[in-house]
């Protein structure tokens, strides 16, 4: 703050100060004219309502005089009276980092018996598992729902269903740095007919009946170009995130308008990474929690 | 104390006199507490490297102000151990200075979005924005099916970039003449998202030169 603002400041506070000071003083000292019957002479309504005098109540006068000395205190004490920090040394943010260490002091002694823990023990663990489901519900329950079912309509996947987009143990390596799904657009290279017909033939693959004519057509584009992610069988490939389409696991849902939207469209959906927000420690927690879920 | 009871009666007796003493006594807090900060608000700086809006992102703020986002939201992670907790590191003034007006808000019925950027990918701000329960079946947050439906105007924004020139927010002539390019087939959908997406990630610079 300048000289000019903080002096501005302490002028307007010793004027404010001095004036409501001096009238708390002089109000009380103040004779105020009587008649011999005790009242001033203001007469209202034919003399039924006559204006007396009397000595301000007690607990307003100590009340008021509390406010002064509490308001005193606060301007020494605290920052306040212009450019003076006051004689706590108080700012908003050394309240919060004193809080803070406190906090990590206590997250700290909470997290060091369990650093040394296994997920499975973790899931088996109070504290773990209370801390991981306050994260999830914090962090993750916006996509994967609150019991971590998922959601097709955005392609997060459901976390306690032994299904693993990227393999078994890759969640710690998903959650920590990301994912970004990479299923190209194929309508313009396929077609209309085209994509009803891989379709089909993808819908087939996991026991879904579909027409005869489409599926075998569709079965000669896949093997075209699907095959490269997804492989001859159909049952995908870990390594790039390609799901399984032989099994009853969908992530934008199992019917014939998503997965035509799939192919023609494309997915690209996105994991966020979360390293920087919660860190190893935290969602180890989080593994624990959908680890006691279900998940493995 | 000899003091007169006759200018008491004086402030009394006299309405119009009693109200402006009133008054003036009454302004002496505001004059203290307000003043000083109407010229310290023109002197924060921003950090370094902290840049001005994008054309896209500042198309985003306008539509999340018109929307009154910040009815509900706020963007102020306060200095409280809880908030920093949950949503990151306490807000710098030095992050509103191309917000104008500042969204910091004073009522959170959603939570606060000073750091939701990254948080979520775009699929999930796209469809959480057209509907919201989709997403979070328990969000009471209103359905915005509009925003994907109007495109934007690439001139309009050009305009809001030269009137934020001229109040001092440092807009390069090219940065300007490329504004319709940026925005060109982009919806009101695409520019908030942009924004949210921003939010809390372009001035991670602004924390690490320190509070006030």
């Amino acid at each position: 703050m300048s000289r000019f603002w903080s002096g501005w400041v302490m002028f307007l506070v010793v004027l404010n100060l001095g004036i409501t000071l001096f009238l708390f003083v002089w109000a009380q000292r103040l004779k105020i004219p009587t008649r011999s019957d005790g009242t001033t002479g203001h007469v209202w309504a034919h003399g039924v309502l006559r204006e007396g005098v009397r000595r301000l109540p007690l607990w307003w006068v100590l009340f008021s005089a509390g406010m002064f000395i509490v308001g005193f205190a606060y301007l020494a004490l605290y920052p306040g009276f212009g450019s003076y920090q006051g004689r706590l040394g108080w700012t908003s943010a050394s309240e919060w980092l004193q809080d803070t260490q406190v906090n990590d002091a206590k997250l700290a002694a909470t997290l060091q018996p369990l650093s040394s823990l296994s997920v499975e023990e973790l899931a088996r663990n109070d504290n773990a598992r209370a801390l991981g489901e306050r994260l999830f519900l914090d962090n993750c329950a916006a996509c994967h729902g609150t019991r971590a079912l998922g959601n097709p309509s955005i392609g997060a996947p459901n976390l306690v269903d032994d299904d693993w987009l990227y393999g078994e143990g890759t969640l710690m390596a998903s959650v920590l740095d990301g994912r970004t799904g990479a299923m190209p657009p194929w309508g313009p290279a396929l077609g209309h007919e085209g994509v009803k017909e891989v379709a089909s033939y993808v819908l087939s693959l996991s026991g879904v009946k579909a027409p005869a004519d489409w599926v075998a057509a569709g079965k000669t584009r896949y093997e075209a170009i699907c095959v490269a992610c997804h492989g001859a069988d159909g049952r995908g490939n870990p390594a790039l995130g390609a799901p399984n389409l032989t099994d009853s696991v969908w992530l934008y849902g199992n019917d014939f308008a998503s997965v035509a939207a799939s192919i023609e469209h494309g997915r690209s959906g996105v994991m966020p990474a979360w390293r920087h927000r919660l860190g190893e420690e935290q969602v180890r927690m989080i593994a624990a929690w959908l680890h006691s879920q279900g998940s493995t | 104390m000899p003091l007169q009871y006759k200018y008491l009666e004086k402030i009394e007796k006299n309405a119009g006199l009693l109200g402006a003493l009133i008054a003036l006594m009454v302004s002496i807090g505001g004059l203290a507490e307000i003043t000083p900060l109407f010229i310290k608000a023109h002197t924060v700086e921003p950090a370094p490297g902290f840049k001005p809006y994008d054309p896209l992102r500042l198309a985003g703020k306008d539509v999340y102000v018109r929307e009154g986002c910040y009815a509900c939201h706020s963007q102020m992670v306060r200095t409280l151990r809880f908030e920093t907790q949950r949503y990151g590191d306490y807000s710098a003034a030095s992050e509103s200075v191309y917000d104008r007006p500042f969204q910091w808000g004073s009522k959170r019925t959603g939570p606060d979005l000073a750091r939701i950027g990254g948080k979520y990918s775009d699929d999930w701000h796209r469809l959480h924005l057209l509907t919201p329960r989709q997403v979070v079946p328990e969000s009471n947050m209103p359905n915005y099916p509009w925003l994907a439906e109007r495109e934007l105007d690439g001139e309009d924004i050009q305009a809001r970039m030269r009137v934020l020139k001229f109040l001092g927010d440092p807009y390069s002539d090219e940065e300007i003449a490329a504004a319709p390019a940026a925005v060109k087939d982009k919806t009101e959908l695409d520019a908030l998202v942009a924004y949210l997406q921003g939010l809390g990630v372009y001035n991670v610079a602004a924390k690490e030169a320190g509070h006030e």
